[in-house]
């Protein structure tokens, strides 16, 4: 009996927090919501993400807010569990949210119905259906960042900047094998057509934790770059078993999934020469990665530890929440006094102009039909202690990929797909 | 189909199948001598690789001196795991056992990770990258160490059972009651089997974190250590160095086969298919006792 | 002292057979379907779409499951599988043009039809290889499903599901689908309240017992068995379809991975195998401790409670899986018997013992 009661008395306490009420939204302020995926799949990046998001928050909130009005980030953990995902969705806006940043490819795809009927601004920053970009069908899902889509074509066209010319040359696109990996395959197809390379695509088992089989027969192949598309565990895997299978370093590409983090994993000097797309500065060189420092982490208001800020995810993270930030100023300049919506937020963050963070990002112009913002980026490469940026920003074959964009969107007007 | 490549495949996938046997042996130990279900090896073999971690990476011991520290702790943790939550379990149903496994596995995937950071951590064991070529086929050096460790583990393993202890490990396998009549502590010899399925899931851990890094998805070699377990036979250590050859081999022919036609990886699929058809065409595996009641 | 037995007797035999004997029992019963009913004027939309939808959606899916484990004793690990295949041929069917209820029929049979297949392996095995039978079955159909473009939807593996049509009149938004889950619920409920009165019931206990033994007394295990899988696959095809057309609104493939067939097992563990209640019981603190617990820890965070958020994050991690360990080992009946216990308590009040 005392066994049954202490068990009873332990359910009730895990159900009591469903009774307490809400703390009432204040005024004057504006709620984000980050659930994000800390624990299963994303935990490659989700905490270092998450930190540099509300450390510019904190930046902007330490400074005044946004003209007196102060931004809270709601941060919960959905698992990149649908469920959970929604419940955070809904629970997050009831109590407020008016943006919501799930970061989670499976997340959002399931909560852009949601977020279309409700209003509330979804932003995918690096995750979530390239097609989003197009604005018209998808009002309230933003990117405000290049699609994976326009990460592989800039890319592709830095790698034939430095060979002068593709025809003839092989590239392989080793990725893994779910919905986020299999995306760009046909963007792929599109390019050696345009750019006349051999192309042969390699799927890997997720979530890569072992690969051997797969580079085996890459290294058949003797391609001339190796680009590899995946995410946390797999992407240095597939580093070290290119490397052992006698690939160049400085012929292996990626996108935006790589960290110092993975560079350890394969080791800092081993992965010298690895090339990746970068949406921001690298390094915590950049003169609003200082200000966090000095305002807010030297502080002690930081939101994680003080070695991870300046990682090439924190400045993710940065980016996001300063793209967020300045789709509010924008908001508020067009109409000061609310009220607080997600379509008042929305009109904001579609006015987004020629915004770059003091050079920390490339120009950034959200507009009501493009939600990707110029899809531009900087090569960087590893030079065996951080990322160096190997050109400036540029964007490339954005044509073919708005071709894409609007052919899948379309789709989804017509189909629900 | 080149042969170098068939060749090639094939020597690999036998280096990551005698890897996955390692993770296999912590399931056929307690299976051996309790007749209970282990899901929870493959958070078993997580949380020794954080262990390694924390022994190697950041306390800077040698790396075999580090996972001998490892799996001294670890075979303490088998210990306290099976007196706290599988002795109370004794006499429940199967399906009993089998959840409270899985519950372990999600406590121990939540709380490690939790405590000890959720990022990739490299682990480095010291063994170099540099290819190692046999002719014309590329040997994975990683894989070829972890897989002579691994070897050697189950080996001793193997001698352990036919020692002293072994004997009275075996008996308590074959009759719980009758081996409690002439004096075995059988409580005792499950709980060894439980520390001993710990120790070997560390190195499993610690081998695996080597070539991937450590962070939580070294749980999921849970999927790959049962379908070995089962086609090696649930209760034969002898089936699972057999086993994990062929389920390594034939994983590495089947992504080298059938990838490029189906366009996904099939990996996965094939330690299932191993499972399924196992199960259904010869349920005891391949070594084990045929005592499997069918019905 | 309100469990009162006095008075009851019985004058044909229907009703000494009736569900709920007690007086207080068939009036908890009516409040708690009043309250079921008028649920959505009560609750705020957040509990209403978060917290009760989806509790009655994966109660309907945990009583089918517990159909199988509870009633038959056959161990399922891939029934989230089975949900899946409800949920893809529903939203498949409706999108052609079929009328929802329709779908929703189709979502059954489809899911009876593959859940056979897989209740064929327990013809052979049973116990832990059945286990890893019906797991390996559940990595096979998320394969499957993931990898043939015209099941999960093309490059973006994600399908919007039409609005659900009653009779050709649409419903829309949480409410709508609340009460369409409702019904199936209550159907579904009554089935399974119902189940141990008739002969299919007393079949399975039979072979959950002793298969070898049920097979010695004329009941063919090899049809009852299969039966078993085939009624509690049809549950789940529906409760699949219900959880997609009622509250997410679309289907992909994450929806049903492995960790969905382990939540579904934990709600009838900790629930009480073959307890109804305990199924409901069960599904709700499965389903809602981690979110309860999230939500507070996040507010604690928020108040300055020192705690690292990697810890933080895997708090509802932790909690889920200590759940599990936890009753396994308190109270293996489950939730259950701990209602039981309060009922054979206040049978006999003010007496502390009586025959129960």
């Amino acid at each position: 009996m005392l066994t049954t009661i202490r068990a009873a008395a332990c359910a009730a306490l895990a159900a009591l927090p469903l009774l307490a009420q809400p703390v009432m939204a204040q005024d004057k302020v504006l709620k984000f919501a980050t659930p994000q995926d800390f624990t299963v799949v994303y935990t490659f990046v989700t905490a270092e993400y998450n930190q540099g998001y509300r450390d510019y928050i904190t930046l902007i909130n330490e400074r005044g807010g946004l003209g007196g009005i102060k931004i809270d980030v709601l941060v919960s953990d959905h698992g990149n569990a649908i469920q959970r995902g929604m419940e955070a969705f809904e629970r997050s806006t009831r109590d407020g949210a008016i943006l919501v940043d799930p970061l989670s490819t499976p997340v959002s795809r399931a909560l852009v119905t949601r977020a279309l009927q409700d209003k509330v601004n979804l932003i995918t920053t690096m995750s979530g259906r390239s097609d989003a970009a197009d604005g018209t069908v998808f009002p309230y899902v933003l990117p405000m960042s290049p699609s994976y889509w326009s990460q592989v074509a800039r890319m592709v066209d830095y790698i034939r900047q430095e060979e002068k010319d593709l025809k003839g040359k092989k590239l392989a696109y080793v990725y893994i094998d779910t919905p986020f990996g299999r995306e760009s395959l046909p963007l792929w197809e599109a390019l050696a057509k345009k750019d006349g390379f051999e192309l042969q695509t390699y799927p890997y088992a997720p979530p890569g934790n072992e690969q051997s089989a797969v580079w085996t027969q890459v290294r058949r192949f003797r391609p001339d770059w190796v680009f590899i598309g995946g995410g946390g565990v797999g992407q240095p895997v597939s580093i070290k078993e290119a490397i052992r299978n006698g690939i160049r370093v400085d012929r292996i590409a990626s996108w935006v999934w790589l960290s110092e983090s993975d560079m350890d994993v394969v080791g800092r000097a081993e992965a010298k020469g690895v090339l990746k797309f970068a949406v921001t500065e690298q390094g915590a060189d950049s003169k609003v990665i200082k200000d966090i420092i000095a305002e807010v982490v030297d502080k002690g208001k930081g939101a994680g530890p003080k070695d991870k800020v300046g990682t090439s995810y924190y400045n993710v993270g940065v980016m996001a929440a300063a793209l967020a930030a300045e789709g509010a100023r924008k908001a508020l300049e067009k109409n000061p006094t609310g009220p607080f919506t997600g379509e008042w937020l929305n009109a904001g963050l579609t006015s987004i102009s020629k915004f770059d963070l003091g050079g920390f990002l490339p120009p950034i112009t959200i507009t009501p039909e493009d939600h990707q913002g110029g899809g531009q980026g900087k090569v960087a490469r590893w030079d065996g202690v951080k990322w160096v940026a190997v050109t400036g920003w540029g964007a490339a074959n954005q044509d073919i990929i708005w071709e894409m964009i609007r052919k899948q969107a379309a789709e989804f007007k017509a189909t629900g797909k | 189909m080149d042969l170098a490549l068939f060749g090639e495949l094939i020597i690999n996938g036998a280096l990551v199948g005698l890897m996955y046997a390692l993770a296999a042996l912590g399931i056929v130990l307690v299976y051996r001598t309790s007749g209970l279900a282990n899901l929870a090896q493959g958070a078993i073999a997580m949380l020794g690789g954080y262990l390694g971690w924390i022994t190697i990476a950041w306390l800077g011991l040698h790396p075999i001196l580090g996972a001998l520290v490892a799996m001294v702790v670890m075979f303490a943790i088998g210990l306290g795991i099976e007196r706290t939550t599988l002795r109370p379990l004794i006499g429940q149903p199967v399906i009993m056992i089998i959840m409270v496994t899985i519950g372990l596995e999600i406590l121990m995937r939540g709380l490690v990770p939790g405590l000890l950071g959720s990022g990739v951590k490299r682990l480095d064991l010291g063994i170099s990258d540099a290819p190692l070529f046999l002719g014309d086929m590329l040997i994975n050096r990683t894989y070829l160490v972890s897989a002579g460790i691994a070897l050697i583990i189950i080996l001793a393993t193997l001698a352990l059972f036919n020692s002293r202890i072994g004997i009275m490990l075996r008996a308590v396998s074959d009759d719980q009651t009758a081996s409690w009549s002439v004096g075995i502590r059988v409580e005792w010899a499950i709980a060894f089997a439980w520390g001993l399925a710990a120790v070997t899931g560390t190195a499993a851990g610690i081998l695996w974190g080597g070539s991937q890094g450590v962070d939580w998805t070294l749980s999921l070699l849970l999927i790959k250590a049962l379908a070995i377990a089962i086609l090696g036979g649930l209760d034969s250590i002898v089936g699972v160095v057999v086993a994990g050859l062929i389920v390594g081999v034939a994983e590495a022919i089947a992504s080298g086969l059938f990838d490029p036609l189906v366009g996904g990886g099939t990996r996965d699929i094939v330690a299932c298919v191993i499972i399924l058809a196992t199960l259904l065409v010869k349920p005891e595996g391949l070594f084990g006792r045929e005592h499997i009641e069918r019905v | 002292m309100f469990y009162r037995q006095a008075g009851i007797r019985y004058t044909s035999y229907p009703a000494e057979r009736q569900l709920w004997p007690l007086g207080i029992e068939r009036v908890l019963m009516g409040l708690i379907l009043a309250l079921a009913l008028i649920a959505p004027a009560l609750l705020s939309p957040l509990l209403l779409s978060s917290y009760l939808l989806p509790w009655v959606i994966w109660s309907i899916a945990a009583l089918g499951l517990n159909l199988l484990m509870g009633g038959a004793g056959q161990i399922h690990l891939g029934y989230a599988a089975v949900m899946a295949i409800g949920a893809y041929s529903a939203t498949h069917a409706a999108r052609a043009g079929l009328p929802f209820e329709l779908s929703l029929l189709v979502a059954g049979l489809a899911s009876a039809v593959i859940g056979v297949i897989f209740g064929a392996a327990a013809l052979r095995i049973r116990g832990l290889y059945l286990a890893i039978a019906t797991l390996a079955m559940q990595y096979i159909v998320d394969f499957a499903i993931g990898h043939i473009p015209a099941i999960s939807g093309g490059t973006q593996a994600t399908v919007a599901t039409p609005t659900p049509r009653i009779l050709g009149i649409p419903v829309e938004g949480p409410v709508g689908g609340y009460y369409i889950a409702l019904v199936v619920c209550i159907v579904v409920t009554l089935f399974m309240l119902n189940l141990r009165r008739t002969s299919f019931g007393r079949a399975l206990a039979a072979i959950r017992e002793k298969d070898y033994a049920a097979e010695i007394l004329g009941i063919s295990a090899f049809r009852y068995k299969l039966m078993a899988f085939w009624t509690s696959s049809f549950i789940g095809g529906v409760a699949g379809a219900i959880l997609v057309f009622c509250y997410y609104r679309s289907v992909s493939p994450e929806q049903f991975h492995l960790e969905t067939s382990v939540q579904l097992v934990a709600m009838v563990i900790v629930g009480g195998l073959g307890s109804v209640l305990g199924t409901f019981l069960g599904a709700a603190l499965i389903l809602l401790a981690p979110l309860a617990l999230s939500a507070l820890v996040a507010s604690l965070a928020s108040s300055g409670l020192p705690i690292g958020s990697d810890l933080r994050a895997h708090l509802p991690l932790v909690l889920y899986g200590a759940l599990i360990v936890g009753f396994l080992i308190a109270e293996p009946l489950g939730l259950a018997k701990l209602y039981d216990n309060a009922r054979k308590y206040l049978l006999v009040w003010p007496f502390r013992h009586a025959r129960s």
